[in-house]
């Protein structure tokens, strides 16, 4: 029933999250987006380790079945990588407002297709 | 049943997140939205992964979005790209309402950030406190429910018609309200210009410095135009800005008394 | 396209919806306890990180390092017109930063230290220390920390940590001991390592016009 309702708000995160990606055109709010879907995703990893009345996988804390260690160990560095490739991409963003004064993903899209403007 | 709550919880804050309209708003409820969710991995029996989300993802993540964002110091305006008036030129920003702009920044100490957008936006990211000032050939109309400046160059309505079908306006323009109600509106003057010639629409409602662009570069031929009644450009500021209102003010004043600003217009419009 | 973006959704929700109802098998793995025991720790996920599944975990941290690098030369390509105002200060975020600063960095420490026993380990460690460096940075005005804080030192010791945890599992895969004091020490060098990164960032996007 938990692991059910954690897979459930997965997919519904992860339907958000791409939701904002698809419709938003300001490119902070598409972050935005993907830090949630990407957090969905990473959830449902974890639900996926959970069985029913599992208790944490720690030595020592009873008897009883553990939830599966594996996807927690895979699911820790990619919280903290996510960290890092979001403030990538905000330095590109800010680069993008500095140079062509934008966020807008048409606009940039736009300015391509015609050729940007040269000086 | 704690975790069916927490999660109840966790996609009311990510939903309110992401359909906020300013991004503050946005980046606080994703930031909750992390914590929330912390709790539920908690309940999932797993520790160490609520331990590292609560600390990335509530900690860092939201720290880092609030840091990009930070806006002191900056004079922000959103403005759609109008040639003579205010237009990218390269890597600058440059046009009339550019050299008045950057004046303004230079008397109240903040640099000046131009960020492009669509005309039917412009309200909404003063009213949200996104931005301090609108312009790019700004037309008030009433409901658009920000401050308004002194006006800076008087203009008239225009609709002029090439052929049959019809009738189009940019969207969120003043222009648009004096359509009829089953005409098409367009993003910017580009597209309102192309559809024109392709004949997509017969007629078109601008200002007459738009009108007189078309004309001038051979883009539009028109059949017949209409006088629609004066208007005027102006600077939209935020509500709440009441001094950036009085310093663009005092300074368009200034301007007009020193015949500083008919100079500029000659040299940019002519 | 409205009618493609809800296909694209329906699709991935069904992807998903394979994925839980068990169509692929789960590998039979070892018992857990069994992995915990052999590695010394009691806390199995951090057996895993730091033993059965430590290759991952070094890319990872090298993946981290390369970001913090691209973030640093990125910012650096930005020219800046004017120097940044400072951040504000008030007495009560002095006062409280102060207050909240030592028991926040022994925290982390524990994290990092008993990250073999208990939930913990050197990623959430670094996390904390990181923002415990951020609320220092606020409370004293980012321009005197970086003053105080000697920079390359800093880069030094990120890349003196990526290659000491390099050396520690190069070792521990070639003489082949496990124990608790190696999964100490390598908690403690990727809290470290992770601190450093987050700080950089931080401090960089603190002290640039970073506004977007």
């Amino acid at each position: 029933m938990e692991g059910l309702a954690a897979v459930a708000l997965a997919i519904a995160l992860v339907g958000v999250g791409f939701w904002t990606l698809i419709v938003r055109r300001n490119l902070i709010w598409k972050l935005l987006g993907l830090n949630v879907g990407a957090s969905g995703a990473i959830l449902f990893l974890v639900a996926l380790a959970h069985r029913p009345g599992a208790r944490p996988p720690i030595v020592g804390l009873g008897p009883g079945p553990s939830a599966d260690p594996l996807p927690h160990a895979l699911v820790l560095t990619a919280i903290v990588i996510d960290f890092a490739t979001l403030a990538l991409a905000l330095v590109y963003v800010i680069f993008l407002t500095e140079h062509r004064h934008t966020q807008d993903v048409e606009r940039l899209e736009r300015d391509e297709e015609r050729g940007w403007p040269q000086p | 049943m704690a975790v069916i709550l927490l999660s109840a919880l966790t996609l009311a804050l990510a939903v309110f997140a992401l359909t906020q309209r300013r991004l503050l708003w946005g980046v606080i409820g994703v930031g909750a939205h992390s914590l929330a969710l912390a709790g539920v991995y908690l309940f999932l029996a797993a520790p160490d992964v609520a331990l590292t989300q609560a600390a990335v993802g509530f900690g860092l993540v939201t720290f880092i979005y609030l840091l990009a964002l930070r806006r002191t110091g900056k004079l922000t305006v959103v403005a759609a790209e109008t040639p003579p008036l205010l237009h990218q030129d390269g890597e600058h920003v440059a046009g009339l309402e550019w050299e008045i702009l950057s004046r303004l920044g230079r008397q109240l100490h903040r640099d000046v950030e131009v960020l492009w957008v669509t005309r039917a936006e412009i309200p909404r990211l003063l009213r949200a406190g996104e931005a301090d000032v609108g312009a790019g050939g700004y037309l008030p109309r009433t409901d658009d429910g920000v401050v308004l400046s002194r006006p800076l160059i008087p203009t008239r309505i225009v609709a002029v018609r090439c052929g049959p079908g019809p009738c189009g306006a940019v969207a969120g323009d003043r222009c648009q309200d004096c359509l009829p109600a089953s005409s098409v509106t367009y993003e910017d003057h580009r597209e309102l210009a192309s559809a024109l010639r392709s004949g997509e629409i017969g007629e078109a409602v601008a200002d007459l410095l738009h009108v007189r662009q078309w004309v001038l570069s051979g883009e539009v031929q028109p059949s017949e135009t209409k006088d629609g009644g004066e208007a005027a450009f102006r600077f939209a500021v935020a509500p709440g800005e009441e001094d950036v209102r009085q310093a663009l003010d005092a300074l368009l004043a200034e301007l007009e008394r020193s015949g500083e600003l008919a100079r500029l217009i000659a040299r940019y419009i002519g | 396209m409205r009618v493609l973006t809800a296909l694209s959704l329906l699709a991935l929700a069904g992807l998903l919806a394979l994925g839980v109802s068990g169509v692929f098998p789960r590998p039979e793995l070892p018992s857990a306890d069994e992995v915990a025991a052999e590695w010394g720790a009691e806390n199995v996920v951090a057996a895993i990180i730091l033993g059965v599944r430590l290759w991952d975990t070094l890319f990872e941290i090298l993946v981290y390092a390369m970001t913090i690098v691209g973030v640093k030369l990125g910012l650096r390509l930005l020219r800046w017109e004017r120097p940044l105002p400072p951040v504000a200060e008030t007495p009560l975020l002095r006062r409280s930063a102060d207050l909240l600063l030592g028991p926040v960095v022994v925290f982390a420490l524990y994290v990092a230290v008993s990250g073999h026993l208990g939930p913990g380990g050197g990623f959430p460690a670094g996390a904390i220390l990181g923002t415990a460096l951020l609320l220092l940075a606020l409370a004293k005005g980012v321009e005197r920390l970086s003053a105080e804080i000697h920079e390359p030192a800093l880069e030094w010791a990120e890349y003196g940590a990526i290659v000491a945890i390099l050396a520690l599992a190069g070792g521990l895969l070639l003489l082949g001991r496990r124990g608790s004091g190696y999964l100490v020490a390598a908690n403690v060098l990727i809290a470290l390592e992770v601190a450093i990164g987050a700080w950089v960032v931080l401090h960089r996007f603190a002290s640039s016009r970073g506004e977007v």
